[in-house]
């Protein structure tokens, strides 16, 4: 297969002009279930190849996607690729150029315990239909459950004109559970996400009855719960929440493609935008986690990248291009979903390092305020205003955690709200995720408990 | 471009409907997919890549003694590969569990014509649409010095969708679309706005990028200005960039079907209940004209329809696929609806069409004294999908005085629940524009709560 790629790769440059030309092709395998209250909507399963083929040209980048490996269609395909690229060249005023990096030989082989790709999909409708019913036998008041069930196995080959050739094996394990309750008026909803890049294993790691028992209980709780006072207030955020939170206000703005739109770091770079105690990394090199590779799809190896160390930001998240316009080195985060798309800058296991306090120790300084334990959706701009939805909070009153409280939402601006962090614990979580910018990337996201001392909390009383 | 003809959009998916069936299913259905589509992309304020994207893929779902299976492929050259496609779809099947609400596939029925398909989209060169990504990205630098596009793009696509199934239907569509878009920050001194976004599609020929680029720019401009505003309960007039948002995740979920069958909706046992103000008719219209979700048939080879889901108010009625419709005996109202041949259908809407009425935007807007008009919102992904209570920030809101925006707010969140919203909607104005799945005019609502900064 490399070879058929490379081949390509030479074509464009000796014929059609190219500087660079890279292609990337994948045989995928998926299983996707969906359950709702124990009925199967449909168990589905996926055949799909293709290649991506990506040129630079006078500048420009010209990306084509096939759903084919044969030579010829791939030929012209990557004929086209040169063309267009020439043609969105005609108006470039600052050419595009990327970094170099050393080009790499590898085939990267995975050993899962267990291969989802080896286990009988009745077993995988099995586990599901644990999940479900840990979910809705636990109390009356759960109406409904919806389990998503994803795997996907397959291979990626990557080649450059450089000379890099990477075979790179792929597995994902991912599942959502949902849950519905009612009761007297009140509709409460819970989610709950597994993901894993190691294999089926991570069903043994938290049993189903554990998991499914945990959505409901999250459900149950609220349809008591209170809902927030708006306003300023200081709270006290799990990891769950600390992890969505460095993952849409913070990693986001350390993508250099956002920062160089306009985002606010690309001004505080080197500087101190946040207290003594707030240390990020994005780590793509964690066994197992659901944001972990070995080479991103530029065919350069990841790395843990430290992004802000004792409150001043020390580096961004690049691809190859710009690592070339902040003269940096490529981090390894170019991911592309899959050969239908180009690679973009993305997060990998995004989170905040521990420090040394205990849940006791934050919450007992707050007379006060809220726990925000897991939340539901984030999203942040580019000027670092950020909205992170909570789905399980608890009033704090005079130093302890009291009643449960529903539908609360917090905000603020990014730099204002890390220069107001005043304690980090010493636990820590990572939590996986999928991540939307225009397509869709497994990540994960954490930390520890932390205490921010005044955020915006969205409430309707 | 090069694409599949009908006939043979039709045979591949009759032929993967007629193994199924000889390899042992009860029923069958094929979904037949092409989409191609040329993009040619702006990054911070150039054109800098074009790309092109054909996908191509059968799905195919089958029952056996009442357990669906589905599987898809893109390999469609190798009647191997299609084989072992459908191998899967039925083991699929096999390996789940029966379901007794399952009542086969939709029957054939007569389709009303569409017209989604102009050849001239199909003949759109990348050099076309660097011009047009030009001429966008320079009326919008013309506005004023301090805008700064940082994406953006201009596109076209095709696509074709073919249906077959065990019941007779044989059903084939193909449709364009062209669109541009840009997203522009403006930047005085170390400020850097929201991003302000624009866009402009159609499925014909007949996009406007100067306009496209002037309003994400004039929207880019207006919020260097911004002020603090103080916690209160004031009118809103949500633009269709607002609505889009807050219905997507809670009102429209209210009204699929499944969501009511499965106790999830608060419109559960309310048809004929007054949901909402007076002012408000929504209609689902799938025959749309021109409108972005607009087909013939659905994801299941429905005829697409007009449903009525409020009317003056009045909750009317659901948004049904074959197997929630059949399950009520009912018919299915031909939402369906497929992201490609990746999946099986769910519900979903065609065009969400809210009925305008007859003020002009202008007209809307002198009947603010005070209050604010939201565009863009952030976090509307976390609003409780069930009960409807939503809790997000505009980034940013104008603020209105006398009618007249005044300045630009950042940060500034909204509370409240979207059903009780509905029930405030006061003025429906005339403006409507097409949006995703939403058409709809602005709208003003009174009393929500807005926590200021």
């Amino acid at each position: 297969m490399e070879d058929v790629l490379s081949n390509i790769n030479e074509l464009a440059v000796s014929q059609f002009g190219a500087e660079y030309a890279e292609t990337r092709a994948q045989r995928l395998h998926k299983t996707m279930l969906t359950l709702k209250e124990g009925r199967v909507e449909a168990a589905k399963q996926g055949i799909e190849n293709g290649v991506a083929l990506r040129v630079l040209v006078k500048g420009a980048w010209g990306f084509a996607s096939v759903g084919s490996l044969n030579a010829e269609t791939l030929e012209s395909a990557v004929c086209d690729a040169c063309k267009m690229a020439k043609t969105a060249s005609s108006r470039l005023k600052t050419p595009i150029k990327i970094a170099e990096t050393k080009t790499v030989e590898d085939h990267v082989q995975i050993k899962p315990k267990k291969n989802p790709s080896a286990i009988f999909i009745e077993d995988k409708i099995n586990t599901a239909l644990s999940l479900n019913k840990a979910t809705l036998s636990h109390d009356k008041r759960v109406k409904s459950c919806t389990i998503d069930y994803l795997d996907l196995t397959g291979t990626s080959y990557f080649a450059n004109s450089e000379g890099t050739r990477i075979e790179q094996d792929k597995l994902y394990v991912w599942s959502r559970i949902t849950a519905t309750a009612s009761s007297q008026g009140v509709f409460t909803f819970s989610r709950e996400e597994i993901g894993s890049t190691a294999g089926y294993e991570v069903f043994d790691e938290e049993p189903p009855e554990v998991i499914g028992e945990k959505v409901a209980k999250l459900a149950i709780e609220q349809l008591d719960a209170k809902p927030p006072k708006g306003g300023r207030s200081p709270v006290v955020l799990g990891p769950n929440v600390v992890g969505v939170f460095v993952h849409e206000a913070f990693g986001h703005l350390a993508e250099a493609d956002l920062a160089l739109s306009g985002g606010v770091l690309m001004n505080n770079l080197g500087k101190k935008i946040g207290s003594d105690v707030v240390t990020f990394y994005d780590d793509g090199t964690i066994p197992g986690a659901f944001g972990s590779f070995k080479y991103d799809d530029e065919g350069v190896p990841t790395q843990k990248t430290l992004l802000t160390k004792d409150g001043v930001v020390t580096g961004l998240l690049h691809n190859r291009e710009t690592a070339e316009k902040f003269d940096a080195e490529p981090t390894g985060n170019a991911r592309a979903e899959n050969f239908r798309v180009e690679p973009i800058i993305r997060m990998r296991n995004t989170f905040m390092a521990p420090r040394d306090n205990s849940l006791e120790e934050l919450v007992e300084d707050v007379r006060s305020g809220y726990y925000f334990k897991s939340f539901r959706g984030g999203q942040a701009s580019l000027d670092g205003t950020f909205q992170v939805g909570i789905q399980e909070a608890y009033e704090i009153v005079n130093g302890e955690i009291g009643d449960p409280v529903r539908n609360a939402s917090i905000s603020g601006n990014t730099l204002e709200t890390l220069l107001k962090v005043d304690a980090v614990g010493k636990d820590f979580k990572l939590w996986p995720g999928r991540c939307g910018k225009g397509q869709m990337a497994f990540i994960c996201d954490g930390g520890p408990h932390i205490r921010v001392k005044e955020v915006i909390v969205g409430g309707s009383a | 471009m090069e694409v599949l003809e009908k006939d043979q959009m039709l045979h591949l998916a009759e032929n993967a409907v007629k193994i199924a069936l000889k390899k042992g299913a009860a029923e069958a259905e094929a979904y037949a997919y092409e989409g191609q589509a040329t993009n040619v992309g702006i990054e911070r304020g150039q054109v800098t890549k074009s790309n092109r994207v054909i996908d191509r893929g059968v799905g195919v779902r089958v029952a056996v003694d009442k357990a669906v299976g589905f599987a898809y492929t893109n390999i469609i050259a190798s009647q191997n590969t299609i084989e072992d496609t459908i191998l899967k779809a039925l083991n699929a099947a096999k390996a789940s569990k029966a379901d007794q609400n399952w009542n086969g596939f939709p029957e054939k029925k007569p389709y009303t014509n569409t017209d989604v398909f102009d050849p001239k989209i199909l003949e759109l060169h990348s050099e076309d649409l660097v011009d047009l990504a030009s001429n966008m990205l320079d009326a919008a630098v013309s506005v004023n010095k301090r805008v700064f596009p940082i994406e953006g793009g201009a596109g076209a696509a095709y696509i074709a969708n073919a249906i077959t199934n065990s019941n007779g239907v044989a059903a084939f569509e193909n449709g364009t679309i062209v669109e541009c878009s840009l997203a522009a920050v403006a930047k005085e001194k170390t400020t850097v706005t929201p991003v302000c976004f624009e866009f402009n599609a159609e499925r014909a020929y007949d996009v406007d990028p100067v306009w496209v680029g002037k309003e994400a720019a004039r929207l880019a401009v207006s919020a260097l200005k911004t002020k603090r505003i103080k916690t209160e309960t004031t009118k809103l007039v949500l633009t269709q960039f607002a609505l889009q948002e807050l219905l997507h995740y809670t009102l429209i979920n209210a009204v699929k079907a499944d969501n009511v069958q499965r106790n999830q909706s608060p419109f559960k046992d309310k048809v004929g209940e007054k949901v909402a103000s007076e002012n408000v008719t929504i209609f689902d219209n799938g025959l749309f004209p021109a409108g972005l979700r607009t087909w013939k048939f659905d994801g299941e080879g429905v005829p697409n329809q007009k449903t009525a889901l409020i009317e003056k108010g009045v909750l009317r009625g659901f948004l049904y696929d074959n197997y929630t419709a059949k399950k009520e005996g009912l018919e299915s109202t031909g939402n369906a609806t497929r992201a490609g041949y990746l999946s099986t259908p769910s519900i979903g809407t065609t065009n969400f069409h809210i009925t305008p009425r007859n003020k002009t935007p202008d007209q809307l807007m002198s009947e603010v004294d005070d209050g604010l008009i939201i565009y863009y919102l952030q976090g509307a992904h976390s609003s409780n999908p069930v009960s409807g209570e939503f809790s997000v920030v505009a980034t940013p809101a104008w603020k209105i005085r006398k009618g007249e925006i005044k300045h630009a707010t950042r940060g500034v969140m909204l509370a409240g629940n979207i059903f009780e919203v509905l029930k405030n909607v006061s003025v429906v104005a005339n403006n409507e524009r097409k949006m995703g799945q939403l058409v709809a005019p602005w709208l003003l609502v009174e009393n929500v709560r807005v926590i200021g900064k």
